[in-house]
């Protein structure tokens, strides 16, 4: 039976390319977590008061 | 952290089995090299019933207690568990085109992996379509309690659909016995995805909770 | 109250509605004739096909005119700002669980009777014998798609898209109780006897059996809020 490399590859590459994109969109996720928050902490130091 | 030291773990697993799999294993006698799909289709299905399993008994807990961690890890579970299963769907339609002819057949773990997949889309759904969180949570869980009990009455009908009154007119993928590389290229895998759906989970869970301390 | 005496206050109230209504029924039905209608327009013309496609096409009609009717179950008491009534309900949700359940399978034996009379008269299909063997897959069937159907018509009822929702989420997890009602359905109409369907049976046995105890397990966590 012949070997069929293509199909063994495009299955490799299936898997791969949907793990990898969940491991973007989780990485992404965190990176928009982090990026208000630090821009909250900026905004709230501006905004208090020195006294 | 326990997510990061998971992370490297998890990668260095895939990588040691891909290499397995991909070059160690030897080279099927009546399929060929083809049957090396194997490694990534069997693994992931694997996941893919552990990550449903996690969701239920998350779900039992949730509804039971009321943890917002149960919640989220329901929730995390579930999302790593639909990108397993889509794997394994389109996996096994890309083995079975050389192997029986078509891309799809309605052979019983296909179907029965079609529909897991479905109903675990349905869950996401729930949780993306409800608006108010804490409703949303319980009636994920809801579903993620129904789904799983499902799963034994979708394999039995599918099962029995597909074989009863029917001469087994398709070869099963996978060797009937297993040669000790083989097996052990394929027990490897299984924990390396083990360990890839862990690291997943884990992080997804830990930005599941940041996102609730942030809105709170 | 006890249970029963609660079940049955949700029963009579919506047989009650319904009557004077008469919405949901004549809805329904109306659509499960005019399914027959279409499944003979696109299948008539070749009669054996159209009988080997029978069982199919009866589970069809009934799942159709289900995913309306049980989908509709809980809009009522969300449209008349009755939902806290329910919620009020003294004691064990279970009873409202179970008093809807009972309604569902009311307006859905009234759609299969109907349904399975027209079947054998306009298609002319030899039910006869089997007939005993028919009702209990019927039965077995209505009670596992009901079960399910009210437990996510409650949980939908307060979506936005709930009539995309509901069968989006009620149809994958009814295959099986689909393929066993259709295979059961399709070996008794072809003679076979009822021991030769006795798997089929039992699946369905257990599928009701886990629905209406998941259902009634769950529902007070359904009806909160």
């Amino acid at each position: 039976m012949p070997d069929h490399w293509g199909f063994v590859a495009a299955a490799y590459a299936v898997a791969a390319v949907a793990l990898g994109g969940y491991w973007r969109r989780l990485v992404r996720l965190e990176r928009d977590l982090e990026a208000p928050r630090l821009r909250a902490v900026g905004s709230r130091r501006r905004a208090a008061p020195r006294s | 952290m326990v997510t990061i030291v998971l992370g490297w773990l998890s990668a260095i697993a895939v990588a040691t089995g891909m290499i397995l799999a991909l070059l160690i294993a030897p080279r099927e006698l009546t399929q060929g090299n083809v049957q090396r799909i194997m490694y990534v289709h069997v693994p992931s299905v694997w996941v893919a019933y552990l990550a449903f399993t996690v969701v239920f008994a998350a779900s039992i807990v949730y509804l039971a207690k009321r943890a917002p961690g149960a919640d989220r890890l329901a929730h995390a579970s579930a999302e790593v568990g639909v990108v397993f299963t889509g794997i394994t769907i389109v996996t096994g339609a890309i083995w079975g085109k050389p192997t029986w002819g078509t891309w799809w057949t309605w052979d019983a773990r296909l179907t029965s992996v079609a529909i897991l997949f479905v109903m675990y889309v349905g869950y996401l759904l729930v949780r993306a379509m409800i608006d108010e969180p804490e409703r949303g949570a319980r009636y994920a869980a809801v579903l993620g309690i129904v789904a799983a009990l499902d799963i034994p009455l979708v394999h039995f009908s599918v099962y029995w659909w597909r074989t009863l009154h029917q001469p087994p007119s398709v070869i099963k993928p996978g060797p009937a016995t297993m040669p000790g590389v083989i097996l052990l290229a394929l027990l490897l895998n299984f924990a390396a995805f083990t360990l890839l759906y862990a690291y997943f989970v884990t992080k997804r869970v830990s930005l599941l909770r940041a996102d609730a301390d942030a809105a709170a | 109250m006890s249970f029963a005496r609660r079940t049955w206050a949700i029963v009579w109230k919506d047989v009650l509605v319904e009557r004077r209504s008469k919405e949901t029924v004549n809805a329904v039905l109306f659509f499960s004739v005019l399914l027959l209608f279409i499944f003979e327009f696109t299948l008539g013309a070749d009669r054996e096909r159209l009988a080997a496609v029978l069982p199919g096409l009866l589970w069809l009609g009934v799942l159709l005119a289900g995913l309306l009717g049980l989908g509709r179950s809980f809009v009522l008491e969300r449209e008349n700002d009755c939902w806290e009534a329910l919620l009020l309900t003294p004691g064990d949700k279970g009873a409202v669980y179970v008093g809807k359940l009972c309604g569902n399978l009311l307006l859905m034996a009234l759609v299969e009777v109907v349904m399975v009379t027209l079947f054998t008269l306009l298609m002319n299909v030899e039910v006869g014998r089997a007939l005993p063997g028919l009702v209990l897959v019927l039965a077995l069937g209505t009670l596992g798609i009901a079960a399910i159907g009210t437990l996510f018509g409650a949980m939908t009822a307060h979506v936005r898209a709930r009539e995309l929702l509901f069968p989006v989420l009620l149809l994958p997890v009814l295959v099986p109780v689909l393929l066993a009602t259709v295979k059961a359905t399709e070996a008794l109409l072809l003679g076979e006897p009822l021991a030769a369907v006795a798997h089929w049976l039992k699946l369905l046995g257990a599928a009701d059996v886990i629905y209406v105890a998941t259902g009634l397990l769950v529902f007070d966590a359904v009806l909160e809020g």
